[in-house]
This record gives structure tokens, sequence and C-alpha cells, in this order.
């Protein structure tokens, strides 16, 4: 982002900018920049907080007046509200605790589409709470076929892509980022303040899906491409969730 | 809470700790008060319109989000697993604050909000964008842009 604060402002463009790592912000010396303290993912503090976004927004932009770049101005406040990780946040759903072995492929698969099934309920009431935004349908594959596909490449890690117009690490990414966004609609079914960190450690502790996810992610580090190694560091078990292995 | 103290050690390092390009300060372009500007916002969080094909890993391109789209239609493929998105999913405006931009304009804060805003993939090394800038900068420079604001997630 900083390198685009640079290119752009080189054209005669003034940029401004909100950074949640300052040391990168440091390296990259863009001309103006606001550093906020808030968790990564959430530039503007907090969801549903229009006053403190605002707040937050307006000063980012009055560093647009000031011409003595570079510079790092830091926002001062937290969000506010309840902290996001306060505890009580339970899944909607009591899933059985998973023993499924992920050497039965085939039975793993249908218990993860029983997990699914239990959790379709909750993401059609989330939906609904949401008024129809909801994150999955990157690939428009239901949650039962993508579990299908992605059991089959843990069966079986040198499968060709199964989707016609990716190649596999391509698919893995997309179709396990679809799965991904089904779970964590449905256990944001409940009104309340969650965060990431809650329903991660129930999706990546408790779910048959965060079990596969990380088999996924040793497979692909394991693998002998270098894409797959990447999406194996990248993408199916958060740095934050590495304690769940 | 994502915060990279949630990290463990070596993750946080090598996120912290990675390889930058060095860039020669710029100097600050210059503009009118900012009750005059139109702004644009340019998001690097991998936010395109469901039906726009998905980001490709390590290529600098971008996606264009008119002003007028229904923002609830924004999808996010980001290749990083490493940030909250449950704020988004809440809440656009906590990723991408287009309400908050019209709201200051409506006060006067700001003058104009920019026809269309842009969306790139983060985690892309910066130099990959020097091209796409250069066109984009023609695109934003054709809307009467006059500040742009940067977001990363």
């Amino acid at each position: 982002m900083g390198g685009l604060a640079h290119y752009l402002e080189r054209e005669g463009l003034p940029t401004t900018q909100i950074s949640l790592i300052r040391k990168h912000t440091e390296g990259m010396r863009p001309p103006r920049a606001l550093c906020v303290p808030f968790e990564l993912g959430r530039p503007f503090g907090a969801p549903n907080e229009p006053d403190f976004q605002r707040l937050v927004l307006l000063d980012a932009l009055k560093l647009l007046e000031r011409n003595d770049g570079p510079f790092i101005e830091d926002f001062p406040d937290t969000p506010p509200g309840p902290p996001a990780d306060m505890e009580g946040w339970t899944c909607p759903v009591n899933l059985a605790a998973p023993e499924t072995d992920l050497s039965d492929a085939e039975k793993y698969a249908l218990d993860m589409k029983q997990e699914a099934t239990l959790l379709r309920p909750w993401y059609e009431e989330s939906v609904k709470n949401f008024k129809g935004r909801r994150l999955d349908g990157l690939t428009g594959y239901s949650p039962e076929e993508i579990i299908d596909f992605l059991v089959s490449f843990v069966d079986d890690p040198s499968i060709n892509s199964f989707m016609e117009d990716q190649p596999i690490e391509r698919a893995l990414k997309l179709t396990a980022d679809d799965l991904k966004h089904f779970y964590y609609q449905a256990a944001m079914a409940r009104p309340g303040n969650v965060s990431d960190i809650q329903i991660s450690d129930w999706y990546y502790g408790e779910t048959l899906a965060g079990k596969l996810f990380i088999k996924l992610r040793e497979l692909c580090l394991g693998h002998e491409t270098e894409a797959l190694q990447m999406i194996g560091r990248t993408n199916f078990v958060p740095n934050a969730m590495l304690k769940h292995i | 809470m994502v915060h990279l103290s949630d990290f463990p050690e070596k993750q946080r390092n090598m996120l912290i700790n990675q390889d930058l390009p060095d860039y020669d300060d710029t100097p600050c372009a210059d503009g009118p008060a900012l009750s005059e500007r139109k702004i644009a916002i340019i998001t690097t969080a991998g936010l395109h319109l469901r039906e726009d094909k998905e980001f490709t890993p390590g290529v600098g391109e971008y996606r264009i989000i008119p002003n007028d789209t229904d923002m609830d239609d924004l999808i996010m493929s980001h290749v990083s697993t490493n940030f909250d998105r449950t704020g988004f999913q809440q809440d656009f405006n906590t990723v991408f604050p287009v309400e908050r931009l019209r709201e200051l304009a409506s006060s006067g804060d700001v003058g104009k909000v920019a026809s269309y805003h842009y969306a790139f993939m983060g985690a892309t090394p910066p130099t990959a964008h020097a091209a796409v800038a250069k066109d984009l900068a023609g695109l934003l420079k054709s809307d009467d842009v006059t500040g742009i604001l940067l977001v990363g997630v």
C-alpha cells in the first residue's frame, strides 16, 4: 500500500493512508499516514460504530492538507463498546466432538456434510439478520460439493484441479474460503459483538472442517509444488490458530 | 482480537521484518482545502463485487468499485487468513468506509465523493503496482479526484 502512495503522489495525486503495522509504514515512508492501534482487518476500529469510524476517517483525510511529509501520525483512541473478545460466545449449534479419522475419506466427507447440514439453518438465519449480506460465493459451489472436493484432495494430493478454469492451488484456496465463510456466517447468527478469534477457536478446535483445514495445510506444506506450499503457508490456518495443531 | 501480539513469535517477526523496497522520499502533492477536495478510496483488502473475477496473488491488478454500487455485494478474496473478517462481515465500513465518506461530504467536511473507488490485493510486492498505478492515476484524474485515501487490512 505504501508503494501505491509513492506512485500516485508522483503522478500529482495527494494521498493519505491508514496504517495497521507501524514498522511497515516507517520502512515504506509514504507521504502521509495515520497509524491506528486496531486489530488486523479492522482499519476503522469496529463494526457498527459510525461516529468512531467517521472520526478515524476525518483524522486521516485532514492529513491531506499537510505537505510536510513523509510523516506518520498516531490515532490515540481504541474503539468504543465492549471488547470483541468478551467471553460468553458459543456457537448456535452444539457439534459432536470430531472423532472421525481423515484416513477414511468417504466417512469423513459424510460426517462433514452432516456438520454442514446442522449449520445450514443458522447460516440462513445469519444471512437474514445481515439483510442478505454474505461473504461466501467466490465459486458458486455448495458446501457439500466443496467438502467432496477438499476431501478428495486429502485422499489423493496428486489430483488435478477440481475446477475447470483454475489450477489446483487456486481451486483449493477459493473453495476453502467459501466453506469457511459458510461456517463463520452460521457462527455469527446470534447478534452480538463476536471476534474472529472466538469463531476461529471454535472452527479450528471443534469442527471437522477445521480439522480438515489443518490437514490441508500439512499436505500443502509438504507438497512438491511451490504454489501449493505457498497456500499451505497462507491460506488454511491463521497464525493465531497454529495453537490448535 | 487479531493483533500482532496474538501471532506466534516466529510468524510475528516474519511479518514485521519482511523485506520492503526502498523508496526515495516523495514530495507531497499540493491540493485545495479538504472541504473542496474530491476523495476516492483505494483499499488493499482484496475486495470486489461477487460477479467480478477474484484476485490473482502477486499480480498488481485492481477492481473498480463504482460509488453507486450496492456495497453489500462486496466480497473479499484476500490471500491471507491472518486478519479479522468478522468486522467486514458485520459492516463493510469497518474496512471500506464509503458511507462515512458520504456523510463527511454531506456535512461539508470534504468536497465530493469520487465516482469510482478501487481495490487491490494486499500482500502483493509493492513494486508490482508501479505500472498499474500510472494507469490508475489517469483514471483518478479524469474523475477530478484531488485526494486519495489508501486503506489496508
